[in-house]
């Protein structure tokens, strides 16, 4: 978590491997803990013959999510789905991941340092 | 075992099914079972149902593709050259789109479709589990013969040269 209110995401893509930028969603669970839908950062830009601009990520990406009505001690669960590709030319189904995540008690001052508690997703 | 091991060796695993189930053919008298295959019935664009077991007998190319996967829509002029030419001597290719009807529509227009785009889940795909797609990658192709029994399979996209020998066998 970066603040209180704010997970961190992070995809870490395999080389060799390409994700769709408009193929990642997230959820929350319980919905009332208030997921935004998040900006996503731009992706690549490539030009398919027949969909036009199609946006991929490589390496790594990540999107900040804002739970606006997340109570402090409450445990959420972030669910991402994503989809991609591999460069030897083959496309995987849309994968699930789900992170369960704690959110701090309003007494604890969240770390800026490096230890800060991330949620690193595996793809 | 600690997380990032865990994460490693998970990759491992992955890298290596991948790499089996890549240009995976079968020229073998202990041909896998096409039978789940054949009983599949599914929606084209239109909405009319079609059971896949119409085309027994027909050398059957049946290819899960999607509209959102690159290196399928990339093939595809090519099954739609070999069912012109190679139609009338026996073969029908069929589509099966893990898609959105209007998508799978649209494309199919753009492209000039001369066989049938039916429209699946990916619920549909488990019948290509068994036949060595475990991970349900797309787009995955198998080549039946007049007898129905599975004679190759492709995970990935099928070049050519390769479609035109495979087929050359079998018509």
């Amino acid at each position: 978590m970066l603040d209180a209110r704010t997970v961190e995401a992070r995809f870490s893509i395999a080389d060799g491997y390409y994700l769709y930028r408009d193929k990642i969603h997230f959820a929350v669970e319980p919905a009332a803990a208030g997921l935004s839908v998040p900006t996503l950062p731009s992706g690549a830009v490539k030009e398919d013959a027949f969909f036009g601009r199609v946006e991929t990520y490589r390496g790594s990406v990540v999107v900040n999510l804002t739970l606006a009505q997340a109570q402090p001690g409450q445990q959420v669960v972030i669910a991402a789905e994503s989809q991609g590709c591999a460069d030897i030319g083959l496309c995987y189904p849309p994968t699930m991941q789900r992170v369960a995540v704690p959110i701090p008690e309003a007494s604890v001052v969240p770390s800026k340092s490096t230890d800060a508690a991330k949620k690193s997703w595996f793809n | 075992m600690s997380r990032s091991r865990r994460i490693a060796l998970f990759a491992l695993v992955g890298v290596v099914a991948l790499a089996g189930g890549i240009g995976l053919s079968l020229w073998d008298r202990r041909a896998p079972d096409a039978q789940d295959l054949l009983a599949i019935s599914l929606p084209d664009i239109q909405g009319a149902r079609q059971p896949l077991s119409q085309w027994r007998g027909k050398i059957m190319l049946v290819n899960f593709w999607a509209t959102w996967c690159g290196p399928c829509k990339e093939e595809m002029p090519e099954f739609v050259r070999a069912q012109q030419e190679l139609g009338p001597k026996g073969l029908q290719v069929v589509g099966i789109a893990i898609d959105q009807p209007d998508k799978v529509a649209s494309f199919a227009r753009e492209l000039g479709l001369n066989y049938p785009a039916l429209i699946a889940t990916y619920d549909t795909m488990e019948v290509a589990k068994p036949l060595g797609n475990r991970l349900l990658g797309l787009p995955f192709t198998v080549i039946l013969d007049r007898n129905g029994r599975v004679a190759y399979t492709q995970l990935g996209a099928m070049k050519p040269e390769q479609l035109r020998s495979i087929l050359a066998k079998l018509i």
